[in-house]
């Protein structure tokens, strides 16, 4: 087995092993494994700066909703305060419509009523007046009796 | 393959440049060579997208391209790995333990490509990086906890006469830890290669039936990258335990 048999060559192989090595190693170390931090950290840093952006994007975005909200909701608000003021005012003109127009109606039939039991009264007195007049007529006629002597 | 040639001829190191420093010989192997094109491509693959020098500072600049996205799937690969087992702490060490398992990760899947060379076979090249990884542990944890890292051996909860049996199987598991560390990689990757080459034989030796191994080579090509990926992540993950192990203790 060569790796064995050719002892000579192990100084060689260590030597070379070890120049190699360690150049590889320290030109990575101070070299090549910083740029590649570097890069990737800036790419981090990117990422990063733009998630905390966009949360605040997202937090701006919904304080305008909810500023929306708030005036759509006192909109409405608004709008049924309107509707019930109407709806109120109209209940209000309508009864005080309904009542005067009640209490012309009243007045008339009692206007009426009173010149009914006026005519009445008026009619009543001239019928007595008239069967009185009769009355003491037919008496007189009857009895032979002045008029001016009977009393009904 | 030349008929009779070992299927561990591919393991074989073929010095490119000879080198002599100081007495020792530190040639510049087909091994070493792989090292660097590994190297050259993790360096490559995760720095040239990040140099974009224009900066416009508009949102385009923070679209990734395609390589771009390609490098950051490793860069977080590695990071989910140690944030899921060492947690926020081991951010700190990131750095080794993506270097670990981008070398060990590319160094096996270049060995994928026929002819080139897998140093990753080699058990000098695990047990090395395994070391490394034991020491460094082993030095993290006596900084972290100075002498209560010795608490590390003692299961807490036991009955105390048990302690002189488990004690000493406690550290000689922690001693085990870079040899099955390094003996795993090493033997996948030579089980691997090796298996490989010796179906490969089989085809040029059976002639017209070959179709029959070419189609398992097929399938075992697929395996064998599947490993490739496997091995690395179990290196990296041991790895991201051990140093849980330092920090955290029990």
């Amino acid at each position: 087995m060569p790796q064995l048999e050719q002892v000579e060559f192990f100084i060689s192989q260590l030597f070379w092993l070890g120049v190699f090595f360690v150049i590889l190693f320290s030109v990575l170390t101070y070299i090549t494994l910083p740029k590649i931090r570097a890069f990737l950290n800036q790419r981090d840093d990117f990422v990063k700066s733009h998630i905390s952006k966009q949360d605040e994007l997202i937090k701006k975005a919904e304080s305008i909703i909810e500023n929306y909200e708030a005036n759509l909701t006192e909109a409405k608000n608004q709008a049924s305060e309107i509707i019930n003021d109407a709806k109120d005012r109209a209940l209000k003109e309508s009864e005080t419509l309904i009542k005067a127009t009640e209490e012309k109606i009243q007045q008339e039939i009692r206007q009426t009523e009173e010149r009914v039991t006026k005519e009445k009264d008026l009619a009543i007195s001239e019928l007595n007046v008239q069967l009185k007049d009769s009355a003491t007529n037919f008496i007189s006629k009857v009895t032979k009796i002045e008029k001016s002597n009977i009393t009904v | 393959m030349a008929k009779g040639e070992s299927p561990l001829k591919q393991f074989e190191i073929q010095p490119i440049i000879d080198i002599n420093l100081f007495g020792l010989d530190i040639s510049f192997t087909n091994s070493a060579l792989w090292m660097t094109v590994t190297t050259a491509f993790i360096l490559i693959f995760f720095t040239v997208p990040f140099l974009r020098s224009k900066k416009t500072n508009s949102v385009s600049d923070l679209y990734p391209s395609r390589m771009q996205v390609a490098a950051e799937l490793g860069f977080s690969f590695i990071n989910s790995l140690l944030s899921d087992t060492v947690g926020k702490e081991g951010k700190k060490y990131f750095s080794l333990v993506f270097s670990l398992f981008m070398f060990i990760l590319f160094g096996n899947l270049f060995g994928m490509i026929p002819y080139s060379f897998t140093f990753t076979s080699h058990i000098i090249v695990t047990l090395a990086l395994a070391m490394g990884v034991f020491i460094f542990v082993t030095v993290l944890g006596f900084v972290k906890h100075g002498v209560k890292f010795f608490g590390f051996f003692v299961i807490p909860g036991l009955p105390f006469y048990m302690l002189p049996l488990l004690i000493p199987i406690e550290i000689i598991s922690y001693l085990s830890r870079p040899i099955s560390l390094s003996v795993r990689l090493f033997a996948n990757m030579l089980a691997g290669h090796t298996l490989l080459k010796v179906f490969a034989g089989f085809v040029s030796a059976l002639g017209i039936f070959g179709i029959l191994p070419l189609v398992f080579i097929i399938a075992l090509t697929g395996l064998e990258i599947l490993i490739a990926f496997l091995q690395a992540y179990v290196f990296a993950i041991l790895t991201c335990l051990y140093i849980n192990d330092a920090l955290h203790l029990h």
